[in-house]
């Protein structure tokens, strides 16, 4: 599959909170506003990218040959914390700016599912390292598209007359059905489906 | 005031309803929105998520003296990791057809919400019969809501329960098949919530 | 502040021992439901290999790759069969194909609902019933393309994804295995 299509599919077509369904504690929990949304998309998008990158590596460089593979879920899920832990304290020490815009998000995309289900993806779709990578680009950034898009409709709902018992996580939910039905239509794009 | 120490009773049953950790505490959701399309697959889901709860948090609550605290993080997902490819190993073998439904959401169960954030909040404070009880409550109630929605939309989108029909003709040819694609997912699980916010009274 | 009664080494200490009897109780896991796991690929194989190569007595797979070489009575060649799973609307679609010596699709399965297909039920999932997959038998390679493109194969109605990634996969897998006909 051409890097193009990969990338369309993992960003719109196969969009992974939208469609998927991967990700969502986080996509409810952050995307009450657009700067916290702001700041876990890119969060998401940075350790995405090398998380896949590394457990990519490991994979066929080492659980292969030595013939590990039931220690795959163990050891990808062990370096996505480990590299999280380096990532916040390089940022920390070298990058102030960037850890102050995103930092704190670090923490939580540990047990963010979608960074340990792309690394598990690109495995069972049998990419190799660039298509991976493609495919991690999408993905990030199809989150992070969402979420934004999220956070707007959010800041509005909190105006908007709801009665009582919908308010805040219910209403929540439906927007994201009504978003997720427009997303739908992307089925089909391309020749691409899910 | 005399405060009593919560009944036993209360870490099982609170998990049920009161702290139902889908739609009370909001966490342990991709599951339950991507496994829920039937009722045999959100049932499954929610043992093989329950049998992880369970057991790390009783494992967690037995070395919970010995673990320092720097490293309880790294050493949480190492035992949670085991118990999720046990499960996944154990479903491959004993039931390839429900293996192949869940798909890559079996593996995920390690970075499940619930799982960690029960070892976390509970398991790693508390003695060991009360964190299974905790675990157990938490994966009922965990399993509870993934089987309701999972007959819902199974049952919506085209009258059947576990793959059998249920005679209702109408909706055996005219379905609601927007409740087993994604939106009809979200919809679904923010009515159960609005109803929860109607209904359920927290302290 | 009291930090430095404690030693450095304990947390490592733990973490060290937990790593090793975790890693003792995965290996012994694996150890145990391997050869299950094993048994139940090839029954879910094997019980479905004879219905799509039905002139095959006994099968042999071919070791890299999906594909199992069917013999008859006198060992002679018969066929092949391959399974492939392309993306379709919602997503993978499990298919066995058997194809005979003269590259003729013989028989077409392709893997339910419970099996974790999940196609539209009533649309896309309408590739399982037997008129569509009934299409494909005794076609050759060339034959095996949508109507709409000048093939053979007319979609469902209102299914045209899941109709394509059924046919695209037959052919390609034609293609690319044919070489075990020979």
């Amino acid at each position: 599959m051409n890097p193009a299509k990969i990338f369309l599919a993992a960003f719109l077509v196969n969009n992974i909170i939208l469609l998927r369904y991967i990700g969502l504690c986080p996509f409810f929990g952050v995307s009450t506003r657009f700067s916290t949304s702001f700041g876990m998309g890119m969060a998401v998008v940075f350790v995405m990218m090398m998380a896949t990158f590394v457990t990519f590596a490991l994979y066929h460089l080492l659980l292969i040959p030595l013939n590990l593979l039931f220690l795959r879920t163990a050891v990808f899920i062990l370096v996505i914390a480990a590299l999280v832990q380096f990532v916040e304290m390089f940022l920390k020490k070298s990058f102030r700016a960037l850890y102050s815009a995103m930092g704190i998000y670090l923490p939580l995309i540990t047990t963010n599912c979608a960074i340990l289900a792309t690394t598990f993806l690109v495995i069972d779709y049998r990419y190799n390292l660039f298509q991976a990578m493609v495919f991690a680009l999408g993905t990030s950034l199809g989150f992070t598209f969402v979420i934004l898009i999220f956070s707007a409709l959010r800041e509005k709902l909190e105006y908007a007359p709801i009665s009582p018992a919908f308010r805040g996580y219910a209403i929540a939910f439906i927007a994201a059905a009504l978003v997720s039905l427009g997303f739908l239509g992307f089925i089909g794009l391309f020749g691409l489906s899910l | 005031m005399i405060r009593r120490r919560p009944s036993r009773l209360k870490y099982l049953l609170d998990g049920i309803i009161l702290e139902n950790p889908i739609l009370i505490l909001m966490i342990g959701l991709c599951p339950a929105l991507a496994t829920s399309l039937t009722a045999r697959d959100g049932l499954g889901m929610g043992v093989a998520a329950s049998f992880v709860i369970i057991t790390s948090n009783i494992i967690i609550s037995l070395i919970r003296k010995i673990v320092p605290d720097n490293v309880r993080i790294p050493v949480f997902i190492i035992i949670i990791s085991t118990f999720v490819t046990i499960v996944d190993y154990t479903l491959q073998a004993y039931q390839p057809a429900l293996y192949q439904a869940l798909g890559v959401f079996v593996p995920l169960i390690v970075v499940n919400c619930i799982v960690l954030g029960r070892a976390e909040a509970f398991a790693y404070r508390h003695g060991v019969f009360d964190s299974f009880l905790d675990g157990l409550g938490k994966g009922l109630g965990f399993t509870l809501i993934l089987f309701v929605m999972g007959t819902a939309r199974e049952f919506l989108a085209g009258g059947t329960f576990f793959s059998k029909s249920v005679g209702i003709e109408f909706l055996q040819k005219n379905g609601i098949l927007f409740m087993i694609f994604p939106p009809g997912g979200f919809l679904l699980i923010g009515l159960l919530k609005a109803l929860v916010n109607k209904y359920v009274k927290l302290e | 502040m009291g930090d430095k009664k404690e030693s450095p080494v304990r947390p490592l200490i733990v973490l060290g021992a937990v790593s090793v009897i975790s890693a003792f109780l995965l290996t012994w896991v694996y150890i145990s439901t391997s050869t299950k796991i094993e048994w139940q690929r090839g029954e879910a194989i094997n019980s479905s290999l004879a219905s799509v190569l039905p002139q095959a007595k006994r099968f042999e797979k071919i070791e890299t790759v999906d594909v199992w070489v069917g013999y008859d009575g006198e060992n002679k060649k018969v066929g092949i069969a391959f399974t492939c799973a392309p993306r379709g609307y919602g997503g993978p679609i499990g298919i066995l194909c058997g194809v005979d010596l003269e590259k003729k699709v013989t028989g077409i399965r392709i893997a339910s609902a419970a099996e974790g297909l999940k196609e539209t039920p009533g649309l896309g999932a309408k590739v399982r019933e037997a008129d569509f997959r009934q299409q494909f038998i005794g076609k050759e390679r060339d034959e095996i393309r949508l109507k709409s493109e000048g093939g053979k194969i007319a979609a469902i109605t209102g299914a045209t994804i899941s109709s394509k990634a059924v046919t695209e996969a037959v052919r390609e897998g034609i293609t690319r295995y044919e070489e075990f006909l020979r």
